[in-house]
């Protein structure tokens, strides 16, 4: 019997873990190591920070689903990886320490025969000054909605702004990124549609004024260098398709900006022209940049190779070209296939926690050298792919044996679609849906826009709350593995 | 070389806003191309996307006359507001009151593909922001006030749609079909129902019969509607293959409807 063990129950994490554990059946055992009780919906959090959902709805225990489904689950944190084993061992090891209430601070070792790592990002906060509390987490002047938890304290803070609006106090709003290099633009701009939706619903939107900050260099540029969308039969760029979003809505908006600093009712930014300047709030809700986790890696002398491993951000190194160079010289084919790790063939990462190998943006900085573009988004949809795409070569590999052929998920190759709702409701309020092919540019299939343009389009309308409400429930339905859980697409 | 600027009514392309990568001679090349049809039309600046090339391009006359050439720009940011009346090639001697912003900031690369910002106002302002925007394909009809579009819609010989003509159309002739097809089943629907209310079973062997050729009728539509379909479809050819998908789709959803009425036809209404 062989064991696979899945480092993060994420989106990722939990699509490995999960058909791993169907194919392999009770031939080999599935392990999963994740510091969270719960699984979340995350898209979904937008709808929490706001106050149109409870975390309870975007949520669910994840200790039952993997007792179903025969999965070793510890709740914990990985701390390192010894892919060499030890002296007197040759067996990899990774080394966890326990978040779970009985046990928290434990620390104990889990051999592996083959090693998944998807730890998702950490949320690096404290990458930009009063982001961060300094210790890791979120600080005291911004809202997030990256978490569950993080959304549900949105919700509050936005809850008290719309009271003192209604006691006759203005508000102002700044929803962006936190950082010049944040990925997850697309996430901060559907929420900046549902404060807006919901500052008119509660009649106080002519006491607020609502406001865009954010890396990217044009508006519509979503991590990705813009799209091509045909919106009701018209092919728009996903720039005019934003501006004119905001420009209905009475939303100005800061592009090309790092938060450099941020204080109580206040950042500090520099802008790509290399001007620096303030922007007053109220109430911020600004995505932190991400990083690795954190994870360490020895080898089996014990010496510290983090670096051979993961790349300097933090994030593990897989089949990619990591050599790519300048912008010109960025291909499609630089982006991994299998997300093996080039060093030991035994472990994978898959979702956010592979490196990337280089943006898919154009990169920019500003005259003092500060790169101000937004980092690769991974969001659900490739993320379920890849995790799936892993679990298929993890399981060959052990049921077939090493020389199995590995199974391929690059991000040139698929699509992603993406519902950006504006309210939540069945009957008003309006949502963009988007899909993109493929999601990496590849410039030389498709030259130009490196996208086909047929397959890369954009709707807005009452149907995409519809769309973004399917989602939810069978996204939650396919995790909690309910019966025919495997014909949901990822 | 002088270039021929795209006009309306000549659609714009689908492709654009794509950013140079390489400064090569084909870039510089372009740039030349630019100059020398600005020059030849005396005009105050254009975007590569004009003359028929998609690449991130724009080349202006600044006060001077002097040529100021941006590669991938961006407007970083914009202070106040300005209404003016402006022209723009793309649609000769016609001319529309666009709101632009007074102020702007604008970051660049020059042919050497060196990082570059520019502070402009006034009417400099207003042309890199009309240029920008033909760089992401709009025109400045995208620009126009909802007054100012419908009254600039009825100046334009063919609307404005026509700058848009490569495109997939969402409502088809086809779809006629599918509401001839769905009236028939809603009337066969309210046949059953009103079997359940009947007790003479001539009457009923009437009402299955013409179910019956309600049914023969459906199919014998949906499989013209299956053919049609896929011809109006190849008519157009901004139309994805993709569509074949929906035509199925719909043809199926059909065939579902026709057999979900027809059992319920056949316990409540056959004798």
């Amino acid at each position: 019997m062989a064991r696979l063990v899945v480092l993060g129950g994420g989106v990722s994490g939990h699509t490995t873990a999960t058909f791993a554990a169907k194919w392999l059946g009770s031939q080999h055992e599935v392990v999963v190591v994740t510091p969270n009780s719960k699984w979340n919906w995350i898209p979904s959090n937008i709808w929490v920070g706001v106050g149109e959902m409870t975390k309870e709805e975007v949520t669910f225990d994840l200790a039952p689903v993997y007792a179903k489904a025969g999965i070793t689950y510890h709740q914990a944190k990985a701390l390192s990886i010894n892919p060499e084993g030890k002296e007197d061992s040759d067996k990899p090891f990774v080394t966890i320490e326990y978040t779970s209430e009985d046990k928290a601070g434990q620390t104990e070792t889990i051999e592996y025969d083959y090693l998944v790592n998807a730890t998702g990002p950490k949320l690096n906060f404290d990458a930009t000054p009063g982001l961060g509390d300094g210790n890791g987490q979120m600080g005291e002047n911004t809202v997030s909605v990256c978490t569950a938890d993080h959304a549900v304290h949105a919700a509050e803070e936005f809850q008290k702004a719309i009271e003192k609006m209604k006691a006759g106090e203005r508000q102002k709003f700044l929803i962006g990124t936190g950082h010049g290099m944040c990925t997850c633009q697309g996430a901060a701009f559907e929420y900046i549609f549902n404060i807006e939706h919901e500052l008119n619903k509660a009649g106080v939107r002519d006491m607020a004024e609502v406001k865009w900050i954010s890396n990217e260099s044009f508006l519509g540029d979503f991590g990705m260098g813009g799209l091509h969308m045909k919106v009701g039969g018209y092919v728009v760029s996903s720039k005019l398709f934003a501006e004119s979003l905001f420009a209905e809505r009475g939303v100005e908006w800061l592009i090309g900006a790092h938060t450099s600093k941020v204080e109580a009712g206040k950042v500090e930014y520099e802008l790509l022209d290399g001007t620096k300047g303030e922007e007053a709030f109220d109430f911020a809700m600004l995505i932190p940049p991400f990083a690795g986790v954190g994870l360490k890696a020895y080898n089996k002398a014990g010496e510290d190779i983090t670096g051979t491993v993961f790349a300097p951000n933090g994030f593990m190194k897989v089949d990619a070209n990591y050599n790519a160079g300048a912008y010109e010289n960025w291909k499609a084919s630089d982006w991994p296939r299998t997300y093996q790790n080039p060093t030991y063939k035994n472990m994978f990462a898959a979702g956010i926690a592979f490196a990337p190998p280089h943006i898919i943006s154009k990169p920019m900085s500003s005259p003092n050298g500060t790169p101000i573009n937004p980092t690769p988004p991974r969001t659900g949809m490739p993320s379920g792919i890849i995790g799936k795409a892993v679990a298929h070569s993890v399981c060959d590999l052990m049921t077939k044996g090493e020389d199995a052929k590995l199974h391929e998920a690059s991000m040139a190759e698929m699509g992603a679609a993406c519902v950006a709702s504006a309210g939540k409701g069945v009957f008003s309020g309006q949502a963009a849906a988007m899909t993109v092919y493929p999601v990496v540019p590849d410039f030389e299939k498709y030259p130009g826009t490196g996208r086909d343009t047929d397959y890369t389009f954009g709707e807005i309308g009452l149907a995409g709350h519809w769309i973004k409400h399917i989602l939810h429930h069978l996204f939650i339905y396919k995790a909690k593995l309910n019966p025919g859980w495997t014909l949901i697409p990822e | 070389m002088i270039k021929e600027i795209i006009k309306y009514p000549t659609p714009l392309s689908v492709e654009y806003a794509t950013d140079v990568r390489v400064f090569n001679d084909e870039l510089f090349a372009l740039i030349e191309d630019l100059k020398d049809t600005i020059n030849e039309n005396n005009l105050d600046g254009l975007a590569a996307f004009q003359i028929g090339n998609y690449y991130n391009v724009i080349v202006l006359k600044d006060e001077k006359g002097a040529f100021i050439e941006m590669i991938n720009p961006r407007l970083i940011s914009y202070k106040g507001r300005v209404s003016t009346q402006e022209a723009t090639a793309y649609y000769p001697n016609q001319k529309a009151e666009i709101t632009r912003y007074e102020n702007i900031s604008v970051v660049y690369q020059d042919r050497d593909g060196k990082d570059c910002s520019l502070q402009a106002s006034g009417a400099l302002a207003v042309t890199i922001q009309r240029k920008i925007d033909y760089t992401f394909g709009a025109t400045f009809i995208h620009k126009m006030s909802k007054e100012e579009k419908e009254r600039f819609e009825q100046r334009l010989e063919y609307g404005s749609d026509v700058g848009n003509s490569d495109y997939c159309p969402t409502t088809f002739k086809r779809d006629k079909i599918v509401l001839v097809m769905n009236v028939a089943m809603g009337l066969m629907v309210l046949g059953v129902v009103a079997a359940l209310f009947i007790e003479d079973s001539a009457l009923l062997h009437t009402l299955w019969k013409l179910l019956l050729y309600g049914a023969a009728g459906v199919i014998g539509l949906d499989i013209i509607y299956f053919f049609y379909a896929q011809y109006e479809g190849k008519k157009a050819s901004g139309c994805s293959s993709c569509q074949i998908g929906n035509i199925i789709g719909t043809v199926a959803i059909v065939l579902l409807k026709l057999t979900v009425i027809m059992l319920l036809a056949y316990f409540f209404v056959y004798q």
